[in-house]
């Protein structure tokens, strides 16, 4: 028992110090979701368009996450809920949010 | 009359040239811009024909491309070739005017047009509702084949210069228009002058010969300078009515040409004016060598008695006139009241007087020219307000 904690947080803690905001917030929870965190990505930029903007619109919604804006799908969210509030600082979120960009965005990425 | 009316209007005056020019300059300035303005709205009202036109494809082209854009979008895991077209190059903007992607040779695109031609190309912008791969402007490039281009110049040369010579005929009538006037008063005026010199002759004639014929020995010294005053007022007279024969007359008589010793005539014409030339005090400078020249005597003996009497006339009291000639050159200069600069152009032009004090109707010099051009010399005008003129003649 004791062992299987420590193991845990050996895990738990080289797991945050090794790796950034985003892989540390987003990536975990999104984990067990079945759209991917690139798919959802690509829905909010549909809605959204520029960084600016995307980044913005990102930002308003993990505080105030709302069934009404989602741009998930009606289904999706009756299987999944809506995800809870974020509770991170202005400044992890930001960080985590700009490696999320940094990951998924269009720019340099078409042939 | 007819043949009056001939002479008098085959050629211009200077002074009718320069006001005929002045219209023309800017009648023809007139219709270059008023031409310039029409091709510039014909061209672009051709060019937005060509781009309404043009438009249609091309949205075409954007819908197809959008329809591409966004199954790339929900296959973005999956592909990232950026969907090409033979028709068409093309190009992804997010809305912040960031490009995301491009296949196009633009770098500047005109956000705010929707369709426009820069560089020989076509452009066409779509705004996009979806932003599919964040895009929000799609833009989409075709070659402006440059017929339609061609096609509105040579438009615009053709109709432009058939438009161009309907005007300027207009404008050549409307100058003639305008010259009419002037035109018909100087035939007015040479008919009343041909008609009235036909009846000067003979009385003049009379008075001439009868002052040579008086016993001046008999006479008392007032009366002496009463009859030379008389002669110097007769020979005025006679002059003017040479001049007007010369220039009513003279096209029905044919040219007497001769080799005229100069010399003997120009003693002969200071002879004549000797009279006049010491009632006003003038001293008179010779300064002669033998020179010739093959020309109709009277003619020369115009040219002189114009120079001489112009010399005379426009002289002060006391005044000096010189008269020096030399091979192929004469000049008659004076101590009179010159000309302006600005006026020396004009100065041979017919009826121009520019001293209305002195009488005269301004032909003298007008029928020297004719005469210096008839024969293909040349006269030069050198002239100092208040100091006097010279003239120099060459051949
Ligand atoms: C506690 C779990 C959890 C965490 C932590 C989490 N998410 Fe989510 N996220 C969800 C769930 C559940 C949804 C789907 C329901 C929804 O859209 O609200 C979602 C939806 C999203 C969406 C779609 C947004 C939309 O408008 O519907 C994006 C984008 C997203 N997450 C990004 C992130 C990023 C970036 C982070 C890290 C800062 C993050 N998430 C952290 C659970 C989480």
């Amino acid at each position: 028992m004791v062992k299987k904690f420590l193991f845990a947080t050996v895990v738990l803690t080289s797991y945050t110090a090794a790796q950034n905001a985003y892989e540390r917030h987003c990536v975990p929870c999104h984990a067990s979701l079945p759209t991917s965190l690139q798919g959802m990505f690509m829905n909010h930029l549909l809605v959204y368009g520029g960084e600016h903007n995307f980044k913005a619109a990102l930002k308003h919604y993990l505080r105030y996450p709302s069934k009404d804006i989602s741009v998930m799908s009606d289904l999706f969210i009756d299987n999944f809920g809506i995800k809870e509030k974020s509770t991170l600082s202005d400044k992890e979120l930001n960080e985590a949010i700009d490696i999320y960009w940094d990951k998924y965005k269009v720019f340099g990425k078409l042939k | 009359m007819s043949v009056l009316k001939n002479k008098a209007t085959n050629s211009l005056l200077k002074s009718e040239k320069k006001s005929l020019f002045r219209f023309l300059v800017l009648y023809t300035t007139m219709v270059i811009v008023l031409m310039v303005l029409l091709s510039a709205f014909y061209y672009q009202s051709q060019e937005k024909f060509m781009l309404a036109e043009e438009r249609a494809t091309l949205s075409k082209y954007a819908y197809i491309q959008t329809k591409r854009l966004k199954v790339l979008h929900h296959f973005f895991d999956e592909r990232d070739t950026y969907p090409r077209d033979s028709r068409f190059r093309s190009a992804i903007y997010d809305n912040e005017f960031a490009k995301i992607f491009s296949l196009i040779k633009e770098e500047n695109i005109q956000f705010d047009k929707e369709i426009y031609i820069a560089d020989k190309m076509i452009h066409f912008i779509e705004t996009l509702d979806n932003y599919y791969l964040g895009a929000r402007y799609l833009v989409i490039e075709v070659e402006d084949d440059t017929q339609w281009r061609a096609e509105i110049w040579k438009h615009i040369f053709i109709y432009g210069s058939v438009a161009f010579l309907v005007f300027m005929l207009f404008g050549f009538y409307l100058a003639k228009l305008f010259l009419k006037p002037m035109r018909d008063s100087i035939v007015l005026l040479d008919r009343f002058i041909k008609d009235t010199t036909h009846e000067l002759n003979a009385p003049l004639s009379a008075i001439l010969a009868n002052i040579e014929m008086m016993d001046t020995d008999i006479m008392a010294e007032k009366n002496k300078k009463r009859l030379a005053r008389i002669n110097i007022a007769a020979k005025t007279v006679s002059t003017l009515y040479q001049d007007l024969t010369f220039l009513t007359l003279e096209h029905e008589r044919h040219n007497e040409d001769e080799p005229v010793d100069i010399k003997p005539l120009l003693e002969d014409r200071v002879e004549y004016f000797n009279a006049w030339i010491h009632s006003k005090r003038l001293e008179c400078f010779m300064d002669t060598e033998d020179a010739s020249i093959v020309i109709d005597k009277r003619k020369f003996t115009r040219i002189v008695d114009n120079l001489i009497s112009n010399a005379i006339k426009y002289n002060q009291r006391g005044g000096s006139i010189g008269i020096k000639l030399r091979k192929g050159m004469l000049m008659i200069w004076d101590t009179g009241i010159g000309i302006e600069k600005e006026k020396i152009p004009f100065m041979f032009d017919r009826y121009m007087r520019f001293n209305e004090s002195e009488g005269g109707f301004g032909i003298g010099l007008s029928i020297v020219k004719k005469i210096v051009d008839e024969y293909h010399m040349s006269i030069e005008v050198e002239s100092e307000i208040k100091k006097g003129t010279r003239i120099i003649l060459k051949w």
